[in-house]
């Protein structure tokens, strides 16, 4: 057997059964192996940086370790936004990338990786010997699961080639620790209680950690017990808001109406979130608040480098039963922040009523959001793109839907695309994106790889014709606007081109005709909304025209 | 750096604006948010002031100086500030001046004045800042026209 075969095989037996990204010489018979092996699917992308993306989708979905896969040198420096953004999101990653040949110093596909995947906030672990093989692969499953970040395996050339002669079984990365539950101090639960038992509204933030750990039930019984209105981080949005005291996301994405709520607490209790500057609004949106901050982690700091009154080290879901257990004990019930008063401003606090015209051919965004939360039934997933119309399906979306996840996680524009093709292969549920018209030309190549693998992905993209951000930043210090004007084709026949559905809407009964033939029967599909330039989104009116929508 | 270069024409004339301008109680009142704490030895007075910008309310901690000259009608005030968050800096310097009309009854105020924020807001406030500081110079207008009229009817 060669090393690179006993690597595949280390690969299958740590659990991968998918692997995002490009064959190359470099990694091209470790992905042969893969094939011949079987029970892994090997999915083969247009772009690297994609397929890590599609890993990185993956990992966000399944909470296990994605694997994505890049050829020496300039395969592996396509990866670098990607790996980032990976990082930014902590997802488990294993990128298996070939190295050039260690005899072979003039090598044309010369790298350094080593710095490459620190420079991209990356972990390192490389082949030094084949008779490590084993190691490094155990290594890289064991520190991607551990320190939450895409670690790139890299692998030389021709020590993949070399003998492997062991016939031990590979010993998976779980032999190595057994993941535990983070169990809160006795002292500081007692803290936590206190401070809490003093406020008159308190609000509960939940954020990603919460839902990993499974905390829902236990913190709507907290919720009821402190009396406290529920928000969401971005990237938790709409997790428990069947609770009739949710405020949506906390931050600019809340509306008016949940913002004043907000804005007058003395108390936030931050549950697996971390807390950060769009949270809370750089603190200002909670100006007299005292925090709580549970989390699993030693401790974490908020934005602006400041700590919660009182952090409480914990799994989510543990800490938050351990609380309302001792304040049960206390026979401490409070009716807080949920008045009839309160949960009558937060009910249908969501509309957008501002009026602008629109260009003409063109629909509003904020109905296209609405129609499709309407028709899209609730197993149809939804994430949410980058750039300025994320701004309006991020407030304006709320239907709670089995899959629900949100970006902005490096501020890039381009990345869901491919991290929906990976939520998507992982579950094998249909599932939306809607996203800019820029973010879905960047990597447009990758919808031929759904068309390929017959995905059940809807791309909505809604299309302004322009780079959005900029366009409207440009508008406020009265610059030229057109010079972010780029015209896109028709994508919706780029789509059919590709071998796939897709339909252009210039009017609203077009969009619904589209978004009911796809429910009808969920394959690889683009709709091409044309959304009117004239419409803001809420948080774009606040931040650069200081408006109080 | 946020510059304001307005004029704003009043009914009045150069002495009676001169008169509400040269004293920092007035001034203060005129200032949508603001209030006048005591004057330091240092020729500061403490002030505070609350701006809200887009949804957030923030409340800004400061220190200004007046520095008048009479005979020119004209004056200069330098402030800084910190909001009670601790993360957001302003440093502003405004120069004004009082003109009377030509050929007319009334006169008219010459502000030309630079705001600087700087620290966690300034980049998301950067280019909506200045849109927030020309609603205040209209709403600082409004009660300073609305306080001479009351002062030439009583």
């Amino acid at each position: 057997m060669k090393v690179y075969q006993r690597m595949a095989r280390a690969f299958k037996a740590e659990g991968v059964t998918a692997t995002f990204g490009m064959m190359g010489d470099g990694n091209m018979y470790w992905l042969h192996e893969l094939h011949k092996l079987g029970g892994v699917k090997v999915h083969e992308v247009r772009h690297e940086g994609a397929g890590l993306g599609m890993a990185d989708g993956w990992a966000r979905t399944t909470q296990k370790v994605g694997v994505a896969t890049a050829t020496c040198g300039p395969g592996t420096t396509q990866l670098a936004t990607a790996l980032v953004t990976a990082a930014r999101a902590a997802s488990p990653l294993v990128a298996f990338c070939g190295e050039f040949p260690t005899n072979d110093d003039e090598y044309t596909q010369r790298l350094d990786q080593s710095i490459f995947a620190t420079a991209c906030e990356a972990g390192f672990v490389r082949l030094g010997s084949a008779d490590a093989a084993d190691d490094v692969v155990r290594k890289a499953f064991y520190l991607a699961k551990t320190q939450r970040r895409p670690i790139l395996l890299s692998v030389p050339m021709d020590l993949q080639q070399k003998e492997w002669d062991d016939d031990e079984p590979y010993k998976p990365s779980a032999t190595l620790f057994t993941p535990g539950v983070v169990y809160p101090d006795q002292q500081a639960l007692e803290r936590a209680a206190d401070l809490i038992a003093k406020s008159k509204k308190p609000v509960i933030i939940v954020g990603r950690g919460a839902q990993w750990s499974g905390a829902g039930e236990a913190v709507l019984k907290l919720g009821e017990r402190v009396g406290a209105i529920i928000a969401t981080t971005l990237l938790a949005k709409t997790f428990l808001n069947e609770c009739e005291y949710h405020a949506g996301i906390s931050g600019l994405y809340a509306t008016r109406g949940a913002l004043g709520l907000l804005q007058d607490a003395d108390c936030v209790i931050g549950i697996g979130a971390s807390l950060n500057r769009y949270t809370t609004e750089h603190g200002y949106l909670y100006a007299n608040a005292r925090y709580v901050q549970i989390d699993s982690k030693p401790h974490v700091i908020m934005s602006g480098v400041r700590a919660a009154d009182c952090y409480l080290q914990a799994d989510a879901k543990v800490g938050a039963e351990a609380l309302e257990k001792l304040l049960a004990g206390r026979s401490f019930k409070s009716v807080g922040y949920r008045t009839p008063d309160v949960k009558s401003r937060l009910v249908r606090h969501w509309g957008d009523t501002t009026e602008f015209p629109l260009d003409p051919d063109t629909v509003d965004p904020r109905e296209v959001c609405l129609l499709l939360d309407e028709i899209m039934p609730p197993h149809v997933g939804m994430l949410s793109g980058s750039g300025m119309a994320s701004g309006i399906s991020n407030m304006m979306m709320v239907k709670r839907r089995t899959l629900m996840q949100g970006g902005h996680f490096f501020g890039c524009i381009g990345q869901m695309l491919p991290a929906a093709m990976g939520a998507v292969a992982a579950t094998g549920q249909p599932a939306m994106l809607l996203e800019g018209d820029a973010s879905v030309m960047m990597h447009l190549a990758e919808f031929e790889t759904a068309v390929r693998y017959n995905m059940p992905l809807l791309v909505v993209v809604m299309n302004n014709q322009a780079l959005g951000a900029e366009y409207y930043k440009l508008d406020v210090k009265k610059m030229d606007v057109n010079t972010a004007v780029v015209n896109t084709p028709d994508l919706g026949k780029v789509a059919v081109a590709m071998g796939g559905k897709g339909a252009i809407v210039h009017h609203m009964d077009d969009l619904a005709k589209a978004a009911k033939e796809w429910v009808a029967n969920p394959g690889p599909m683009i709709i091409d909304v044309r959304i009117s330039r004239t419409i803001m989104s809420v948080p774009y009116r606040r931040i650069h025209y200081g408006r109080d929508d | 750096m946020i510059e304001v270069n307005e004029r704003i024409d009043v009914p009045s004339s150069s002495r009676e604006v001169w008169k509400v301008l040269s004293d920092p109680h007035a001034v203060v009142e005129c200032v949508p948010g603001a209030s006048l704490g005591e004057l330091q030895e240092d020729g500061y007075y403490d002030a505070g002031l609350l701006v809200k910008f887009g949804p957030a309310k923030i409340t800004f901690n400061a220190r200004f100086m007046l520095e008048l000259d009479e005979p020119a009608l004209s004056g200069a005030v330098t402030s800084r500030g910190k909001d009670n968050q601790g993360g957001t800096r302003i440093h502003a310097t405004m120069n004004f001046r009082v003109v009377d009309q030509e050929g007319g009854a009334g006169s008219s105020i010459l502000i030309d004045s630079n705001v600087e924020v700087s620290g966690r807001l300034s980049s998301v406030v950067e280019s909506g800042a200045s849109l927030v500081v020309g609603r205040m110079t209209r709403e600082f207008t409004e009660r300073l026209v609305a306080r001479l009229a009351a002062g030439s009817a009583g």
